[in-house]
């Protein structure tokens, strides 16, 4: 398993559209990946459950990555966030 | 004998169909299921997600196929809700605990629904309506009971009809719609006043009357239902409907004719749109003369992200175009910016919680602060108007301030376009819709700026007489003859006159012919209106003459009482 925590730093937190981009890629891999945060913790793959956190601007969350392709998920996952999600 | 309710009827017109019910209960559906082994219930509910999915995914071919994209939009926005991953792992946990797949999925949404409900988020917040509606689609699917099989024409009845559940039917396939609430505006009513459907609101716990499948006659102009119809009572309706038919086909006939009166008195009479397939129709089967208002809202509706300025240059260059294909290539397209919030917020979009969305932080106060919203939508327009003739008129104005500072956005828009190089059109004409009651009395001091102005009814009634237009307990003082209203719009009217600009109306009250009448000798230039109330306005005008209708005017404005006037100007039509 392989896991990253990160802040969240664009202006309006995971919203509608930045959930719906971090979950299609989420989705684009074969390992489990799953987001931590507030201390619950769902599927990446879920865009009710991403969306149903209430991720804020300057909330914490770690990812996590369990398969044949975990680490790389977890990279770009992390990227995705650190670059704002390409909003702002 | 068949039974019988009464409503208000606000789309005219009979229609006969059965019944089908919005927002079905599915309790005792549920009760009486009985469910299999946990194991062979996890099943069938993993296969009733795929399914629906499926016929979901078939639903919004047909609409994009069709052009109807809101429609389509919404249940996309479902489709992914039976795909998310999570649900399938809640519902299985919901079948260990009743052992029943369609109680399963019922609770598995509405708690995912409590989740979004219990949200700071307005828009979240609204998405919980969305999760019961599909919980409830999947087990629907699951018990066997088939999503309203159309055949032949249906009435759609509930208490208040979501806006899906009638973007989710063929429209063709709806004969009426019957409303327990009282409003006249509500989005299923307005929905069904652009394509003609009788429609009868105000019916109350009359609706409990109602069972799903029942024979229906609907009587849109007086409000009449009779459920359960005998065949001499069916006989007796046949009448009517041979002569809607008559009538029907007499307003075929003056399609192609001008709003005259008999002493050559013209008034523009054009459409209220919200799709540029809209504007087709209105053209072609309606006979408008043009555009008064194109409620832009559709193309920032069921988006995540800031619509795109090429995508909305397409969508009104096709109204643009449609318009150009009538008086000579004259036709006009009134294009209305953004007027959204926080009554119907979108992700882009923070409004936040507000007390009274009707009175915050939307329409051109969010444009004037989003140059990242405002500006690809004005050179949109502005793109558009090499297609054709468009005008931009900003919503919800209550100062001079306000418009030149709109004002010169769309000149920094021109100025932008120049820079890129992309062809536009300079005369775009930029009017103001006068809608708040600060901007009826300023109208004086704004006709110098614009170059238009359109009366929208709707907000300035309810703004003036502080009425809510969709509660039915106080809807009877909700009045467009009361004289206060009156006052305004004949200021405004006359201000637009006086500096040699131009007035119209877009709003309900354009689509009455005793209105019409007197808005006509009030000097109007313009009505615009659901397409298919045209034929009826334009046959009022055409057989009065203006000194007649400057005479009814004089009467009007010397009446006190907005009822008065309203049974007065009744006794002449």
């Amino acid at each position: 398993m392989t896991e990253a925590t990160t802040t969240i730093e664009n202006k309006t937190g995971i919203h509608a559209r930045p959930a719906s981009v971090f979950v299609q890629k989420a989705s684009s891999f074969k390992s489990k990946v799953q987001l931590k945060a507030k201390g619950k913790t769902v599927d990446a793959k879920s865009i009710l459950m991403i969306m149903s956190m209430g991720l804020v601007k300057g909330t914490e969350i770690t990812i996590c990555a369990d398969g044949p392709d975990e680490a790389q998920a977890v990279a770009e996952l992390k990227a995705l966030v650190d670059a704002k999600f390409g909003e702002d | 004998m068949a039974e019988k309710i009464k409503g208000k009827g606000v789309i005219a017109g009979i229609a006969v169909g059965n019944i089908l019910l919005a927002g079905q209960n599915l309790d005792s559906f549920i009760v009486a299921y009985k469910p299999g082994t946990k194991a062979a219930e996890k099943k069938k509910a993993a296969e009733a997600l795929v399914a629906v999915a499926d016929n979901l995914k078939k639903s919004i071919e047909d609409f994009l196929a069709k052009d109807l994209k809101e429609q389509a939009g919404i249940l996309d926005a479902h489709r992914m809700m039976v795909e998310d991953p999570a649900m399938s792992g809640t519902i299985d946990e919901q079948i260990d605990i009743s052992g029943s797949a369609p109680k399963a999925v019922i609770d598995a949404y509405e708690s995912t629904a409590q989740v979004f409900e219990a949200m700071d988020d307005e828009y979240f917040r609204g998405r919980a309506v969305d999760m019961r509606d599909v919980g409830k689609r999947i087990a629907k699917y699951l018990l066997g009971i088939k999503e309203p099989e159309i055949v032949g024409k249906v009435i759609v009845a509930g208490k208040d009809i979501e806006p899906s559940v009638i973007a989710g039917l063929p429209t063709d396939k709806i004969a009426g719609v019957i409303l327990g609430v009282g409003s006249t505006t509500a989005h299923a009513v307005i929905i069904a006043k652009t394509r003609a459907i009788p429609t009868v609101v105000g019916v109350g716990d009359g609706i409990a009357q109602i069972a799903d499948g029942d024979p229906v006659i609907l009587d849109g102009e007086t409000g009449e239902i009779l459920i359960r119809p005998s065949d001499e009572e069916r006989k007796s309706y046949d009448e009517k409907i041979k002569k809607q038919e008559e009538l029907k086909a007499h307003y075929a006939a003056l399609k192609d004719k001008p709003a005259i009166t008999l002493d050559g008195k013209e008034v523009e009479l054009v459409a209220n749109i919200g799709s540029p397939a809209d504007a087709d129709a209105a053209v072609k089967n309606f006979g408008a003369t043009g555009v008064g208002l194109f409620r832009s809202e559709f193309v920032f509706m069921g988006k995540t992200d800031v619509p795109k300025e090429e995508d909305q240059f397409k969508e009104y260059k096709a109204a643009v175009e449609h318009c150009a294909t009538v008086t000579h290539g004259e036709g006009l397209c009134v294009i209305r910016t953004m007027d959204i919030g926080g009554d119907k917020p979108l992700p882009y979009i923070q409004v936040g919680h507000e007390e009274n969305p009707f009175l915050g932080y939307r329409a051109i106060r969010i444009s004037l602060q989003r140059k990242d919203l405002f500006m690809p939508q004005l050179k949109a327009i502005l793109r558009a108007g090499v297609y054709g003739k468009a005008a931009i008129m900003f919503p919800m104005v209550i100062n001079v301030q306000e418009f030149l500072a709109a004002k010169q956005f769309v000149e920094d828009a021109k100025m932008e376009l120049v820079h890129e190089g992309k062809e536009f059109s300079d005369n775009v004409q930029v009017g103001i819709m006068v809608e708040t009651p600060a901007a009826a009395v300023m109208a004086p001091a704004l006709a110098k700026y614009v170059d238009f102005f359109s009366i929208g009814t709707n907000d300035l009634v309810q703004y003036t007489l502080a009425v809510d237009r969709g509660n039915a307990q106080i809807s009877y003082l909700y009045n467009h003859f009361n004289p206060a209203v009156l006052r305004l719009i004949k200021r405004t009217i006359e201000s637009a006159n006086k500096e040699g600009k131009w007035a119209g109306m877009c709003g309900e009250m354009a689509s009455d012919p005793n209105a019409a009448i007197i808005l006509m000798a009030m000097g109007i230039k313009e009505l615009s209106m659901s397409a298919p109330s045209i034929p009826r306005v334009k046959e009022r005008i055409r057989n009065i003459t203006f000194t007649k209708a400057k005479e009814i005017l004089d009467k009007v404005m010397e009446m006190e009482d907005g009822d008065e006037i309203k049974k007065y100007l009744a006794t002449l039509g």
